[in-house]
């Protein structure tokens, strides 16, 4: 037993000697953290997310302003979780702090991950250190949501958290203005996923019928773990629902859910059936016949919308495809490029130093990318005041023949 | 017969107090060299070897290693000592990390109770509670729960009570994920969570979210305090009864142990542990979190107790740590070692599961009794020759 001990102790000698004359790193670069969940159920996103931000990187020589970039990969996901695991972010948030070369993170894809990791960024000593997120759609981290929000996730009372994504609530609103004034429902069942996300957006439904003078009918959770959803609809068929709106995942048992819709209430021409982007991208659920008809709702443009517009945004798509044989997974990979837009533009505008760059977000007019210039086809300008972004732009699709078809873009109003 | 089991024959007492004092002092050692190092070495170091340590030991992970520790010790008495298997572990860190979100957070924002806590600045609602006390009533709250839990187990033995247990863990998670409007009130705020948690305080000092070696060392402390219980509970009248029960519950209970009170109060101190490390873990993270406690994280903490070897104390200690520094750090270091050397591109945590599984299987293969077995089984293996004629 004591051999094998001295054998491990002096391998890892062997290894602090290696790691210590192994790296070194030139003074002028600096290092941009991803934090995403490399592992569990949104793996291929967070992979795909990636390799995005690596191309675009790439494509503008690793370099902006007087500034090389380089970028590190966080994984804040474990095996013995199988997903995101809270002990893992706070161990990246430290990590992201005591990295003295890296300035600012992209990340994360949950919320929740978030809420731990921009209060301890929020204190780095040289900072506060930025982070811009492509996929946290919780209003709660940005605005007045519930008690507290935002300002117990900023104790420094300065902001250094910003979003490419609009959050959950317009999702929801832009879905009850479109069934209102498109399809002339009256009656909307809501369902949500009771996940932060879900029920956001299910929130931010019921909120926004009422306004336009549609009666939620039923207002109910579905379990993901049940096994069948027959009696669940049946209690929406009796209510007299003639719209039934689906807030959630689809990861959450949903191809259960539109299949048991479908069977107790019928196609959906015959009821509206609507969803929010948590249902796109997903080939299990396309490919399903009862989804055929099912409305989706996308924030910002569609990666048919932006193949369609060209420019930047359709070549740097095609330039993924060409890369890595495949398209990219899901929308928020491209998003994560214009996080990583919004920070190269905001290094760009800065000295260089952590404090620097996120001053450069959240004063002054902030950072604006325009529209000829974003990957995502869409102008991104972010709120100095909130780190919120202004556009207000959701797609409209709906699924015919196993794909997803863009309907309209519909304005917020 | 009774004095044969009930007593820790085979293994001379002397022996075993030396052996328990020998590793009482590494982990010690251990620990103290430890918070030296990040408190008074680390910053005078070159930016690369603060890389290389910040890489292999960071210090969130150390502190995380800490908290399994206490909580695979609460799980060993129950597993180890009482020998009920028991697959619903995590209820009691969610309930005590609920019990921190409650009373260390500005989460009932209606109210405004401090009493020796730490509210963040600007933001003095809620109900901020002293750290030290939060931990005391997050035990004594849980006990109270692992009894609740442990009473209609007891009718039952193994699969069918590792099927009730599994319940509970299953149920109580449930709760919280689901509690966000209990008649009307908002108890745990469903999966977005309860942050912040305030700030752990010493004699009116805060650790803030940099202060991780001060944090390290006091959930070191909470782990030391729990070895000591479990060293003392194990030689004492209880730990006996606990052992005979796992031996042999008949003959336990025709020699006068009372059965339902020692079960009871084994789950008791187990879900005590729990719940202590509930509280810590909330405190390190900053947060409580309801996805985190799933049903893969009771089996890991069962996963350690059985690894390190069940029943022995320091080989739980040793499991727990082995665990859950793999989990949070090797895996990872493994995968950028491996890519840094060869120069590949493998995408290293889409094959942690299978890496993680396999190192499971091999340990099980290659060293099934635990990293340290307990002495006991040993002793009790070899009775038929040692003892037979004794009795």
């Amino acid at each position: 037993m004591i051999k094998p001990i001295k054998i491990g102790a002096l391998a890892i000698a062997g290894a602090i000697a290696l790691a210590a004359c192994g790296s070194s790193s030139s003074s002028k670069a600096l290092v941009i953290g991803t934090d995403f969940p490399l592992q569990g159920s949104s793996a291929d996103a967070s992979a795909s997310t990636n390799n995005a931000i690596k191309l675009y990187l790439e494509q503008i020589g690793n370099k902006v302003g007087n500034f090389s970039i380089e970028i590190k990969e966080y994984d804040n996901s474990t095996a013995a979780k199988g997903g995101w695991d809270d002990a893992q972010c706070a161990k990246n948030a430290q990590d992201h702090v005591a990295n003295t070369a890296e300035v600012a993170v992209v990340g994360t894809y949950n919320s929740g991950c978030a809420k731990i990791i921009v209060p301890v960024l929020n204190q780095a000593p040289d900072g506060p250190m930025l982070m811009v997120s492509h996929a946290n759609t919780n209003p709660g981290l940005t605005k007045t949501w519930n008690p507290g929000e935002p300002d117990k996730y900023y104790p420094t009372g300065k902001r250094n958290y910003a979003r490419v994504v609009t959050t959950d609530d317009y999702q929801g609103a832009a879905a009850a203005q479109y069934l209102k004034k498109e399809k002339g429902v009256t009656k909307c069942a809501v369902l949500n996923d009771n996940q932060t996300y879900g029920q956001g957006v299910a929130q931010a439904f019921v909120k926004e019928a009422a306004a336009q003078g549609i009666e939620v009918v039923l207002n109910e959770a579905w379990d993901a773990k049940q096994s069948n959803y027959t009696s669940l609809f049946t209690k929406v068929k009796s209510a007299g629902a003639d719209c039934v709106y689906i807030a959630g995942i689809f990861d959450n048992n949903g191809g259960q859910l539109v299949k048991d819709k479908t069977a107790v209430l019928g196609d959906n021409a015959k009821i509206v059936t609507m969803a929010p982007d948590g249902f796109t991208g997903y080939p299990d659920l396309q490919k399903m016949p009862e989804a055929e008809g099912l409305l989706l709702s996308f924030t910002g443009l569609s990666q048919d919308g932006i193949l369609a517009a060209g420019g930047t945004a359709a070549k740097f798509v095609e330039d993924y495809k060409a890369k890595y044989n495949a398209a990219p997974v899901g929308s928020f990979s491209i998003y994560g490029a214009a996080a990583l837009q919004v920070i190269l533009a905001a290094i760009e505008a800065s000295d260089g130093t952590r404090k620097g760059i996120t001053d450069a977000v959240f004063s002054g007019a902030g950072v604006t990318i325009p529209a000829d210039k974003s990957v995502t086809g869409a102008e991104i300008a972010i709120d100095p005041a909130s780190g919120d972004v202004k556009s207000r732009t959701i797609t409209i699709q709906i699924m015919k023949g196993g794909a997803e078809t863009d309907v309209m873009p519909w304005e917020l109003g | 017969m009774s004095d044969v089991i009930l007593e820790d024959s085979g293994v001379p007492v002397h022996l075993a107090a030396t052996n328990n004092r020998k590793w009482a002092i590494g982990f010690t050692l251990s620990v103290i060299i430890i918070f030296a190092f990040y408190q008074y070495v680390y910053t005078s170091l070159p930016g690369e070897v603060q890389n290389f340590f910040r890489a292999w030991l960071p210090l969130t992970s150390l502190g995380e290693a800490m908290i399994f520790v206490l909580m695979a010790l609460g799980l060993n008495i129950v597993v180890g000592y009482a020998g009920l298997l028991d697959l619903g572990y995590v209820a009691f860190w969610a309930l005590g990390g609920y019990v921190a979100g409650w009373l260390m957070s500005g989460f009932f924002d209606s109210k405004t109770i401090n009493f020796g806590g730490h509210p963040p600045v600007g933001l003095p609602n809620g109900i901020h509670i002293n750290f030290w006390l939060v931990l005391i009533i997050g035990g004594m709250f849980t006990a109270v729960w692992g009894v609740i839990i442990g009473a209609p187990t007891l009718r039952l033995k193994s699969d069918y009570l590792a099927l009730v247990t599994l319940g509970f863990g299953e149920i109580i998670p449930q709760f919280f994920v689901n509690g966000e409007n209990v008649g009307g009130l908002n108890l745990t705020n469903g999966t977005q969570g309860i942050t912040p948690i305030d700030d752990i305080t010493v004699f009116g000092h805060a650790f803030g979210v940099f202060d991780l070696q001060w944090k390290f060392l006091i959930y070191s402390a909470l782990a030391g305090l729990m070895i000591i219980l479990s060293l003392r509970l194990r030689d004492g009248r209880l730990g006996r009864a606990w052992l005979a029960i796992r031996e042999d519950e008949l003959a336990a209970s025709m020699m006068g142990v009372p059965l339902m009170r020692t079960k009871l109060s084994s789950y008791a101190v187990g879900a005590t542990a729990g719940g202590v490390g509930g509280v810590a873990f909330a405190t390190l993270i900053n947060g409580v979190f309801a996805e985190r406690f799933n049903f893969a994280i009771s089996i890991i903490i069962l996963a350690m107790v059985v690894l390190g070897g069940m029943g022995n104390v320091w080989g739980v200690m040793i499991g727990a740590v082995i665990l859950s520094w793999i989990n949070s750090t090797g895996l990872v270091q493994f995968g950028n070692v491996v890519n840094g050397a060869l120069g590949t591109n493998i995408n290293f945590p889409s094959f942690n599961f299978l890496i993680f599984g396999l190192l499971l299987v091999m340990m099980m293969l290659f060293r099934r009794e635990g990293f340290i077995p307990e002495a006991r089984t040993r002793v009790i293996m070899h009775e038929t020759t040692d003892h037979q004629g004794a009795h």
